[in-house]
């Protein structure tokens, strides 16, 4: 019952409320965007327990700044900013690491553990989404993710990393294309 | 939906001219969907609410070290030149010797100082 009432309130009054020290409307956030934090996460690191951390540690975050937010923006594009952010530089810290200890490619870098789905079709289509994006380079990973699993715009994909619109359109021809050749070998 | 006709989704979805939500909806509906695992929000709440939390901790001092920093580098940097305007003035120049505050001391005349002799 409690918990139906927070489902109710606009993004505005639970940042009010969290900052005010109520855990629930915390929690609401948490509920309200967890699956747009994990479609970021898991579709840029993989479906792994670390990508569970970097999910914790955007909401983590998140708490922190609240009292940063000003409301000029959607409390949405806050977090997905946080997301992108937390994951590309967990991208380097990766690639660094890897770099350092590793002489392996970096499609080694990555575990698949693909979520339980409800038919074999459903398993079989996320297993190839996946393949297929750790296959790319991350700066058109991260461009797919925006574009075709968060439903974003070119200009708000370039708004949200931060990178000039006609960057983002050559990114997206140039991801498509070796989507096409990646699909290709799948 | 067929594997093949994903991909051909997939494909089309980078198209400059297609709708980006829709396409995403349709991914969606193919089965392409993110979640974390099972009490993904209690662990959160647990690490932002629990007391004696490390990392909390960690990220509110790398937090407060942040801000810290700036003003102390500008304190700093403010301190450095008023030290060195203040060397040029007494000592009208900015050579090592100035900075060690040996002036114009011979190095006979230092050690006649340090042994006595």
């Amino acid at each position: 019952m409690i918990k139906e009432s927070y489902r109710q309130k606009e993004d505005s009054e639970l940042v009010k409320s969290s900052l005010e020290g109520d855990k629930q409307a915390f929690g609401e956030i948490v509920d309200r965007y967890q699956k747009m934090v994990a479609r970021t996460v898991k579709s840029m690191l993989g479906d792994t327990v670390f990508s569970e951390d970097i999910g914790q540690e955007v909401f983590i975050k998140l708490f922190y700044s609240l009292s940063e937010f000003r409301g000029e923006a959607k409390l949405s594009t806050y977090i997905q900013k946080i997301a992108v952010n937390l994951t590309l530089n967990e991208i380097k810290r990766r690639k660094r690491f890897f770099s350092m200890f590793s002489q392996k490619g970096n499609s080694e870098m990555y575990e698949f553990e693909v979520a339980d789905h409800d038919t074999e079709e459903k398993k079989e289509a996320s297993e190839v989404v996946s393949k297929a994006l750790m296959s790319m380079d991350p700066k058109f990973r991260i461009v797919v993710t925006m574009r075709m699993l968060q439903g974003y715009s070119t200009k708000e994909t370039a708004e949200m990393l931060n990178i000039p619109l006609g960057t983002v359109l050559s990114r997206l021809s140039r991801a498509q294309e070796q989507l096409k050749a990646i699909l290709k070998k799948l | 939906m067929k594997v093949s006709d994903l991909k051909e989704l997939l494909i089309r979805s980078l198209d400059k001219e297609s709708d980006p939500e829709d396409a995403c909806r349709k991914i969606e509906e193919a089965g392409i969907t993110y979640n974390f695992r099972y009490g993904f929000r209690d662990k959160v709440l647990d690490k932002i609410y629990s007391a004696g939390t490390t990392v909390i901790r960690e990220v509110e001092f790398v937090r407060n070290l942040n801000s810290v920093f700036y003003r102390i580098a500008l304190t700093g940097a403010a301190a450095i030149v008023v030290l060195l305007i203040s060397i040029y003035l007494i000592q009208g120049s900015l050579s090592l010797n100035s900075f060690l505050g040996l002036g114009d001391s011979y190095d006979e005349s230092i050690l006649c100082l340090l042994t006595g002799n």
